[in-house]
């Protein structure tokens, strides 16, 4: 397990010297992150020009919901999106081999190998609008407190799941972007509670592509919207769905012939 | 100019039709933002009792469902494509070229509303449907619409490029076109309607080229503005596609002689 974090603080470190080297280029895309997140926070507030609640959720718990779905994209865009691109191309270029042959978990390996460091200014961009939707609410009781992190951890694993189980169809079809670029474009309903959409939809975004209940579900934990049992059940439900895609994972692993074998 | 026309049509229909799945993926995204603003109006209008301003939760639906149409039919994506070809140096041989290389992009674009039309119309037949979506269109209305919908193309092709020829100066000009498109996301008509965007956004929204590519031809297709309305609307963009192309024909003269493809 030691061994695992120290693997993972290497690729970080060398993923950061390599973005130091372009300094300018990482200014510029934090201040895209920035301007993302703002006009992001406008269109929330334009919409509370015209109400003060939007199906239960005031303004404060809006933001935090905001806040959750950057926290929520920016870990998928920091880690997910590259090394799962990456992944893709070593299936297609038959140099995953070298991932396998090595004494470490191959999933670990290839999972989480490659990070988009610029993507932390979009996971703290996010923390701080949360912060600025908490500082809204009256009161955050202690189980609102402890649940709030516990729920956003199982949100990164719902993500990290589907993002698995969909990357795994490359092992047998080889290009499968497209499947991915449909999760993206998913992404974006996340910005808003998932219970605003009509039936298909939520259904697709709560099941299908779990993205409405990775954002919605821990901003449902800090308002004071969600028991016990709720939380019970998305941690159940996100070990299940992160076991359920590492097998998956494990069986496309089978069907991989390496390059020109 | 015509023949040109005709063969680079059929060249970019045949390339087009190797990606259909993708083409048809891609329009999703034309179609998923919209979606996603239209539940959160009927969301708003809802605690409201139904009603904001003159809009109520069908003439959002109809609002969105004619964004999405326009989003589809109006934007390009040249700015991204091009700095790619600078930074790339594959601009090079289409300068050598006896044809502007702005005539290919015009046919890619044209190409791609054409393969997405059909697919792009099933979906928003559908999503009328389920949003119970309520057209106060009249045919003079639709009359109008073809030109709008028209200019508001040519006006996002123009800024397009104009923003995509900053890559003869900076090489890169990807943040630039991303702080354009978040301009577009608050001014354009993607957050709510114009007539309901607060009053200086709105003012901004229409002395500024954003909200007549996206918001003016959306609203005349809805039905939302009387006729005499939607031609002043109109000559807005007019004006705001003179604007560009003179710009554009400045912009390229210059920037053209500052070109030197990287690694030269």
């Amino acid at each position: 397990m030691v061994r695992y974090f120290r693997l993972l603080r290497l690729f970080f470190r060398t993923e950061l010297q390599y973005e130091l080297e372009y300094r300018l280029n990482l200014l510029l895309e934090i201040l895209q992150t920035a301007v993302v997140t703002a006009t992001s926070v406008g269109a929330v507030l334009v919409l509370f020009t015209y109400t003060t609640v939007l199906n239960g959720w005031d303004l404060g718990a809006m933001l935090v919901l905001l806040g959750c779905f950057y926290l929520v994209q920016g870990f998928g865009e920091l880690v997910l999106q590259p090394s799962f691109e990456k992944f893709m191309e070593h299936v297609r270029l038959g140099t995953l081999d070298f991932a396998l042959l090595k004494p470490v978990s191959p999933q670990f390996l290839v999972t989480l190998r490659h990070f988009q460091v610029v993507q932390l200014a979009q996971m703290a961009l996010g923390a701080i609008v949360v912060a600025v939707g908490l500082s809204r609410i009256p009161s955050v009781g202690t189980f609102e407190a402890v649940g709030f992190p516990i729920a956003l951890v199982c949100g990164f694993a719902l993500i990290y799941a589907l993002l698995l189980a969909l990357s795994t169809f490359a092992f047998w079809f080889v290009r499968v972007d497209n499947l991915m670029a449909l999760y993206w474009s998913f992404m974006d309903a996340g910005r808003f509670p998932v219970d605003v959409y009509p039936g298909w939809l939520r259904v697709t975004l709560s099941s299908a592509v779990p993205i409405g209940v990775a954002v919605t579900v821990p901003a449902q934990v800090i308002a004071g919207r969600l028991d016990v049992a709720g939380l019970g059940l998305l941690v159940v439900g996100s070990v299940a769905a992160f076991f359920l895609a590492s097998w998956f994972w494990r069986l496309g692993l089978r069907s991989y012939t390496g390059a020109s074998a | 100019m015509i023949r040109i026309y005709r063969a680079l049509l059929v060249a970019q229909i045949q390339a087009a039709s190797q990606y259909r799945v993708q083409s048809i993926l891609w329009m999703l995204f034309a179609v998923i933002r919209p979606v996603i603003f239209l539940a959160a109006w009927v969301a708003v209008a809802n605690a409201q009792g139904g009603q904001i301003g003159a809009y109520d939760v069908r003439d959002f639906a109809a609002y969105y469902v004619a964004l999405s149409l326009v989003l589809n039919l109006a934007t390009s994506w040249n700015a991204y494509e091009f700095e790619f070809e600078v930074r790339m140096g594959r601009l090079s041989p289409k300068l050598l070229r006896p044809l502007h290389p702005i005539h290919y992009a015009v046919v890619e674009n044209i190409v791609w509303k054409l393969t997405t039309i059909v697919p792009l119309t099933i979906v928003l037949v559908f999503v009328s449907i389920t949003f119970d979506a309520r057209f106060r269109t009249t045919p003079a209305h639709l009359i109008l619409f073809v030109p709008s919908v028209l200019l508001a193309a040519v006006l996002s092709f123009l800024t397009g490029w104009v923003l995509a020829t900053m890559a003869f100066w900076t090489t890169r000009v990807h943040a630039l076109s991303t702080f354009w498109d978040r301009a577009g996301f608050i001014f354009a008509g993607q957050i709510a309607p114009l007539a309901l965007l607060p009053g200086p956004l709105q003012t901004i929204s229409l002395a500024l080229p954003f909200g007549y590519v996206l918001g003016v031809p959306a609203e005349i297709l809805r039905g939302g503005v009387n006729v005499n309305t939607a031609l002043l609307l109109m000559a807005g963009q007019v004006i705001w596609v003179v604007v560009f192309y003179i710009a554009l024909q400045r912009v390229w003269r210059v920037g053209i002689k500052q070109y030197s493809a990287v690694g030269a």
